[in-house]
């Protein structure tokens, strides 16, 4: 079962040529040959400082005056950062679901604790900011009044970001973009689920998937293949709440037809990704 | 200060050996992601960012040289994960070894499980030593003999040859995890194991690898109502019915599988009260446990957060037993180590043989021993310039204020980059691994 991986004694393995390959020899079985003490002596180089990831020796004593600032500028000062952070998470090369709860926990927390102060400038309870879609430039932009939830938070100011008109903030009027708000959650807890080419329609909306394909340009009945009920023998997905996919559901629900969405559907991936 | 050591008033820990490249540029895939003893401490694997496993030996002890124990040198290397490629989320699925665990040996052969992010290995590591010789229809190379030219027949015979160590996968266990698997763990009955995601655990059986069981699931319902993630997760060493979770609220959940499939209710639940004159707007990221471990006796269980470690006994839920600091002079960096993503680091832990002292890695490749009888605790480094073979370690301080004496390191002098996350102990004699960025090093006890 499986293959015979059948390694020599002495040898070691060699990488792809993306990184960088181990010596001849295994490279945890390079000894060390110290003959003396190495350059930096006692003394600490000065690059050694309170370095982290990129971060500049300054925070060092950053910190040290965040401790002197009143109580509200930390808080500030912390619910910058955790939105920075927060933001970031989506674009890191390795996402952690671990450390977007515990941001989102701290972000909830201050949030929370601001409301309580805020008293007048909070509203009793205030209806969650609806989110547009990233690309339906149809929608009207998200209002910039701050906005009730953490996620929603997160929402607006990611959203705000890709959206180039200062229109004031106008209450959306409850529609299906409303449903959107309960799938923010997802996008940010949701884009951590490792798929596999067996379990992705049921685990994910279909929209979800395509959701970066700007669509704009295609005929809508190309996307019938979107609206074929997912075909593995699995009972997951429903497709009925889903505003976009309404749009687009010419397809008829044939076997032979649903066959040759799914030879498109491979197709249309395979294109993708040797591009 | 000279033997102020972990394991009791006498022991003084001397640099062994140490095994990476020297050079200060790290290859990423270099980087150690785990390292593990097995059950007899004669070998230890190390996984890497790279996906590779490497295993050393520990050589016999040599009559020459009683007062020294054996080197552990490189037995196996071997490609344990490839990257994937998610198409769909266009992410990668990284082949970084995220566990190793062993199998208790049951024969010739040694078995061990690997797990990335997604997928879980169960790994055959065999010797051989001998090959069969004088075939009556193949030549010694391979080459088919003509059949005209074979006059007499003999029976092959097998010769000795060098020592080859072949290591082959004999289980692949996948497609069971929508999230990071960041735990793996054997359960004493041999036949099952563990497998522990952010949100789910899974029980396996190590023969079967198209299914698994769900024992665990805190997905809600809502993903918007998740506050709460699994960080480890551990069968019981004795009782194989028995095993805990850890949350990324400081919470530790002991489960027993008799009750009921899912072991979404938990028998006990161990908790701390949160002390309010620590409160800060970080207490909830510090209380975030990033490993958890039983003693080998079972009794006790050991807990790391952020800023230390926490020992618990099993039949007391409402607070730790005793509580050590690893490295307090942080608490009041909090808000840089939060700005720099050093407070989300997973420091692991574990205790030595006879469950006296524990070990677990700070920063600046510094990593602390607490001895639970003699209440002592030491700070030791893992560096080039204690080097030196059998030199002793000389242990070190930092300074959280006011004069610093000589040879103590202030605070802001500690280089954040050079962190311990991984560190075992061998489960009968004093030897410890400590695994620094890409070096492991290895110490023994003065002999």
């Amino acid at each position: 079962m499986g293959q015979r991986d059948i390694v020599s004694y002495e040898t070691s393995v060699r990488r792809k040529s993306r990184i960088r390959t181990a010596s001849t020899m295994c490279r945890l079985d390079v000894e060390s040959d110290v003959k003396g003490p190495e350059q930096h002596g006692n003394a600490l180089p000065s690059s050694r400082y309170m370095v982290g990831r990129g971060v500049k020796r300054k925070l060092s004593e950053c910190e040290d005056q965040m401790l002197d600032l009143p109580y509200p500028q930390q808080r500030q000062l912390v619910l910058d950062l955790c939105l920075d952070k927060l933001q970031s998470c989506q674009r890191r090369a390795e996402p952690s679901l671990h450390r977007s709860v515990l941001l989102a926990n701290t972000l909830r927390q201050i949030q929370r604790e601001m409301r309580q102060e805020g008293g007048p400038h909070h509203p009793e309870s205030p209806p969650p900011a609806p989110a547009t879609p990233c690309h339906s430039p149809e929608l009207p932009p998200v209002p910039s009044d701050r906005p009730s939830t953490p996620v929603a938070a997160l929402s607006s100011s990611l959203l705000c970001e890709d959206d180039d008109a200062q229109s004031t903030c106008t209450e959306l009027p409850k529609g299906p973009w409303s449903e959107d708000v309960g799938k923010l959650p997802d996008l940010l807890f949701g884009s951590f689920e490792i798929t596999n080419s067996t379990s992705y329609l049921t685990d994910l909306q279909l929209d979800d998937i395509f959701e970066d394909i700007d669509t704009s340009m295609y005929d809508p009945s190309d996307f019938s293949v979107l609206a074929c009920p997912p075909p593995r023998g699995s009972s997951g997905a429903s497709l009925g709440n889903d505003y976009n996919l309404k749009a687009f559901s010419t397809c008829t629900t044939s076997s032979s037809t649903l066959q040759m969405c799914l030879n498109d559907l491979d197709h249309i991936m395979e294109i993708l990704v040797r591009s | 200060m000279a033997g102020a050591g972990g394991g009791g008033n006498d022991v003084q820990w001397c640099f062994s050996q140490v095994k990476g490249a020297i050079d200060d540029d790290v290859a990423e895939a270099d980087i150690i992601s785990t390292v593990e003893f097995n059950h007899s401490g004669e070998l230890l694997a190390t996984g890497d960012k790279g996906g590779r496993v490497v295993i050393f030996q520990q050589e016999l002890e040599s009559k020459n040289q009683p007062q020294c124990r054996g080197e552990y040198n490189v037995y196996s290397t071997f490609q344990s994960h490839e990257p994937e490629f998610d198409y769909l989320k266009s992410l990668e699925i990284e082949e970084k070894i995220n566990k190793i665990r062993w199998l208790p040996q049951k024969n010739a052969a040694q078995f061990l499980l690997s797990t990335n992010d997604k997928t879980i290995k169960l790994w055959k590591i065999s010797e051989r030593d001998k090959r069969p010789e004088g075939y009556n229809l193949k030549e010694e190379d391979g080459r088919y003999r003509d059949p005209t030219t074979v006059t007499t027949l003999r029976v092959p015979v097998f010769q000795p040859m060098d020592l080859m160590v072949e290591a082959s996968p004999r289980r692949v266990f996948s497609n069971a995890h929508t999230y990071h698997i960041n735990s793996i763990s054997v359960n004493s009955d041999c036949e099952t194991y563990l497998s522990a995601d952010d949100l789910r655990i899974n029980l396996w059986n190590l023969e079967i690898t198209d299914r698994s069981f769900n024992i665990v699931d805190i997905k809600p319902a809502n993903m918007e109502e998740l506050t709460e993630v699994i960080t480890a997760a551990e069968f019981h060493p004795n009782q194989c019915n028995t095993f805990v979770y850890s949350s990324s609220k400081g919470t530790i959940r002991l489960c027993d599988m008799r009750a009921s499939a899912l072991c979404d209710q938990h028998s006990k639940l161990f908790e701390e009260p949160e002390d309010p004159s620590n409160r800060s707007f970080f207490s909830e990221i510090i209380s975030s446990i990033s490993d958890v471990k039983f003693s080998h006796s079972g009794r006790y269980m050991m807990t790391r957060d952020y800023l230390s470690v926490k020992i618990w006994d099993l039949n007391m839920e409402s607070r730790p037993v005793e509580t050590y600091q690893v490295h307090e002079y942080l608490r009041s960096k909090l808000c840089s180590l939060y700005e720099n993503d050093c407070i989300f680091d997973k420091f692991e832990c574990c205790w030595n043989g006879n469950d006296s002292v524990v070990m677990t890695g700070s920063y600046n490749n510094f990593f602390r021993m607490f001895d639970r009888g003699y209440r002592q605790d030491v700070t030791l480094e893992a560096s080039r310039e204690s080097s030196k073979p059998r030199s002793v370690l000389k242990p070190r301080k930092v300074c959280t204020g006011g004069k610093r004496k000589k040879d103590e390191i202030s605070v802001d002098s500690l280089d954040f980059n050079k962190k311990i996350l991984h560190t075992a102990w061998h489960p009968q004699d004093n030897i410890i691994a400590v695994a620094t960025t890409n070096n492991l090093y290895i110490f023994q006890d003065k002999l």
